[in-house]
């Protein structure tokens, strides 16, 4: 009895480190690291806050494409609102597609601010912040660029495009051209 | 007679809104701000003094204003955020198990301890027991060894 008892005791202990190993493996196999230059733009499927429905960027393929992450409370985000969607007026006719990825935010907080700045390029919403983990964002604003294959391509802005103009436009020549 | 109307109008909307204030709040904000998390820093709301947190705040305070309740206003929020926004997991579903494997833990925990306890508490019982009686040989020779320390 005494016997049995100690060995489904050492059973039970054996299962509960296997099932904490297995635990840390899994954490450790499915850490989110910033993509690489050159590699893949993780894919993203977001409501759009803009009007209805969802934006699959994938859908996007063969187009480049500006990435701009953004909230409604982030205050060097309403300082480059106006010079973003200057440059999406000025780009579009190439074939350029602007895409606000709006992190983190109050869905009619931001909606006021897309009205307030004249926003008019598609704008979607990742509440949860799991988009912008995926893509390693240290916060806002943060933009990327996206060649015709999907890559990121350029450098990967951090901070206001305001103050980075000219990493911005190689950015978007980089988007275009490669 | 139309630009009346239009002022009438205006002022009955201007009242309206004060009129659809809520007189009796269903929840509070600093209830709320320690079940909601703030999504930027990772503490409850009445932790955090960041943008997103004040935002939150806000819109908290919005919707108690309009006489909203705090789960429609939790619910409100997991729709925005997602279920990260809580500070606790809910009590229901795969979200159970955060509530009850700690329980869990405590109660196994319990129960190994007092097993332990008893077992040792046997050990030491066996031990107090009085050791047995010595051979006569060796009596004998602690009689001897005594007698020539005397």
């Amino acid at each position: 009895m005494t016997r049995s008892l100690k060995l489904t005791g050492q059973a039970l202990a054996l299962v509960a480190v296997a099932g904490l190993l297995g635990l840390l493996v899994w954490r450790l196999t499915h850490q989110t690291h910033a993509p690489k230059i050159g590699g893949p733009a993780p894919n993203f499927t977001l409501r759009r806050i803009d009007g209805s429905g969802k934006l699959d960027l994938a859908s996007l393929r063969g187009k480049p494409v500006v990435i701009n992450f953004w909230a409604s409370w982030c205050v060097p985000c309403k300082g480059e609102a106006k010079m973003l969607e200057q440059a999406w007026r000025q780009y579009r006719s190439q074939g350029v597609v602007f895409v606000g990825v709006d992190y983190h935010d109050v869905k009619s907080d931001a909606r006021t601010f897309l009205t307030h700045h004249g926003i008019t390029y598609p704008t979607v919403q990742d509440g949860s912040g799991m988009i912008g983990d995926r893509y390693g964002l240290t916060g806002v604003p943060e933009t990327y660029f996206v060649d015709r294959n999907g890559r990121l391509v350029g450098t990967h802005i951090v901070g206001t495009i305001t103050n980075q103009a000219k990493q911005f436009r190689s950015g978007i020549r980089a988007a275009l051209h490669q | 007679m139309t630009l009346k109307i239009l002022a009438v109008a205006a002022a009955a909307l201007a009242l309206a809104g004060p009129a659809a204030a809520c007189a009796h709040p269903k929840t509070s904000l600093s209830y709320l701000e320690g079940q909601i998390m703030c999504p930027t820093c990772h503490t409850t709301l009445d932790m955090s003094e960041a943008p997103a947190a004040q935002q939150i705040k806000a819109e908290i305070s919005r919707r108690i204003a309009q006489c909203w309740s705090a789960k429609q206003i939790e619910d409100e929020l997991i729709g925005n955020f997602g279920q990260g926004i809580l500070a606790a997991p809910p009590h229901k579903g795969f979200d159970l198990l955060a509530w009850w494997l700690p329980i869990g833990g405590v109660l196994a925990g319990g129960a190994l301890l007092a097993v332990g306890v008893w077992r040792w508490s046997r050990t030491r019982v066996s031990d107090t027991e009085p050791p047995p009686d010595l051979d006569p040989e060796t009596d004998r020779q602690i009689d001897e060894l005594l007698a020539r320390m005397d």
